[in-house]
């Protein structure tokens, strides 16, 4: 199969990036260094081409309505131009993605998906959507999306006279601004901004940021970033097998809705797994191995690798609740060797977001 | 373009090996550093133990990536070099310095059938 590109493909080729296969997309991994990328965003600013990410329309006037009966998040009385994370559930509580969307009033909203889930989300939404007056669109191809990133992006950004408002806007807040949508969020911890647009409109944003040495960085650095700060993925710690009460996103589950997708089915659930932070003090874990107490396997990492802030190996895991121990030590079996693992209750790396 | 020292050995995969006496000392070459990118962890095996050729003895890991070090020969490690598994940066600054380990071979030809310096820059450039 054919991998398919963004329209920013050819500003990568130019600043040297090294192109792989991410979710069926040739995506930038890396350009100059991993570790130059990542400090970039924790110290100064750089900038993340996610065009892959998927966008749907909500329009009508049961929008609100419509997404407050599927999310399990609390989306009724949401305010205008605020975003709100969610998962995404089937009729058993499972997850099938998680998403953002963005409240422009009661009947338009966006939402943000992952690239892997484009079309099963679709799907799903389409059928779920029938009893409403609303209308569903899959505008994916329109929208190219960048991620700024970082304690100077506010800076950066005011330098492109796209509105001094910007300033003013808070953490999962959104604006327009001549076609573009500017919202504060990300996924790496810091300050910054994801603007969606046409891709006209972001080729020349995103020559610009070159022009003003924005670090360039690729999804390699965005993965360290995110575990850094303990934001889970998709495919990772989040999977169809598990409810968002399995990973940690228990925040995200309002239980004392009316209804929701899942609802009956999460309401009667005993979480089996748990998600924990992990910092070894010599080796790096990494996805898969095993997570080891009491000379047995009470799970696995599922996403792990080297902080470039804290220089030490960090991890998420998803282990058993039943066989697990709060009070026994917990090793990570690296190479059939075990390495003591040392849990940790606040995410590895504080961030700087709003 | 990654630097090839002249007169060591090289494997394909992208180890180098100096041959002194019955001795050897084997590394990562310029071109394995730079693939690698900023190398964050190395493990190798401990003074004394045995090495077969062929055989993985140690791994170097990047940030994203975890490789397996091949002995290209057979014999007894004489040494590790713990500073290099202390401040792994140092095979990003100086591949050809930052030896790993010096093994006490049997067999010198394990060692001579090797790539020399210019064979090895025909394999990189293939």
């Amino acid at each position: 199969m054919t991998l398919l590109r963004t329209r920013l493909y050819e500003e990568h080729i130019k600043q040297n990036a090294k192109m792989v296969d991410f979710a069926g997309w040739e995506m930038p991994i890396q350009y100059s260094n991993l570790k130059q990328e990542a400090l970039a965003v924790r110290e100064k600013v750089g900038v993340f081409d996610v065009s892959h990410m998927g966008e749907f329309f909500v329009e009508g006037p049961d929008a609100e309505k419509f997404l407050d009966n599927l999310l399990p998040n609390k989306v009724q009385g949401l305010s205008d131009y605020k975003a709100l994370y969610s998962p995404l559930c089937n009729e058993e509580g499972k997850m099938l993605d998680d998403l953002i969307i963005y409240k422009f009033n009661s009947s338009k909203f966006m939402i943000c998906v992952n690239a892997s889930n484009i079309d099963n989300d679709f799907n799903w939404l389409s059928k779920q959507v029938n009893d409403y007056d609303c209308k569903l669109t899959n505008q994916s191809q329109q929208f190219s999306l960048l991620a700024l990133q970082g304690p100077k992006a506010e800076d950066t950004l005011l330098k492109l006279n796209i509105g001094e408002q910007i300033k003013d806007l808070q953490y999962y807040c959104f604006q327009e601004a001549n076609d573009l949508l500017i919202a504060r969020t990300g996924y790496t911890g810091e300050d910054g901004f994801e603007i969606f647009g046409p891709h006209q409109k972001i080729i020349e944003l995103w020559q610009q940021f070159m022009e003003l040495e924005v670090e360039p960085c690729g999804l390699g650095a965005r993965d360290i970033l995110r575990l850094e700060v303990c934001f889970p993925l998709y495919g990772q710690e989040l999977t169809k097998e598990l409810t968002p009460l399995d990973c940690g996103l228990k925040w995200t589950v309002k239980l004392d809705k009316e209804n929701f997708v899942g609802k009956t089915a999460l309401e009667n659930y005993q979480p089996k797994y748990q998600l924990i932070k992990l910092t070894v003090d010599k080796g790096i874990p990494r996805i898969g191995y095993e997570i080891i107490q009491n000379e047995e396997s009470i799970g696995k990492v599922t996403s792990g690798t080297m902080s470039v802030v804290l220089n030490q190996g960090i991890a998420l895991g998803l282990i058993d609740k039943n066989k697990y121990c709060p009070k026994e030590k917990i090793y990570v079996k690296i190479r059939n060797r075990l390495f003591e693992a040392n849990r940790q209750t606040k995410a590895f790396v504080q961030g700087g977001h709003k | 373009m990654s630097k090839i020292q002249e007169g060591l050995f090289y494997t394909e995969d992208h180890e180098w090996v100096r041959l002194e006496g019955n001795t050897v000392s084997i590394g990562i070459t310029d071109f394995a550093q730079s693939s690698l990118g900023d190398i964050v962890f190395v493990e190798l095996p401990e003074d004394g133990s045995d090495v077969s050729a062929g055989d993985s003895f140690g791994v170097v890991e990047s940030i994203k990536s975890v490789s397996d070090l091949y002995s290209p020969v057979s014999g007894k490690v004489l040494e590790k070099n713990t500073p290099v598994e202390e401040t792994p940066e140092l095979i990003n600054q100086q591949p050809f310095d930052a030896w790993l380990i010096k093994v006490e071979v049997q067999n010198t030809d394990e060692v001579t059938k090797l790539m020399d310096s210019q064979a090895y820059s025909d394999f990189c450039n293939q």
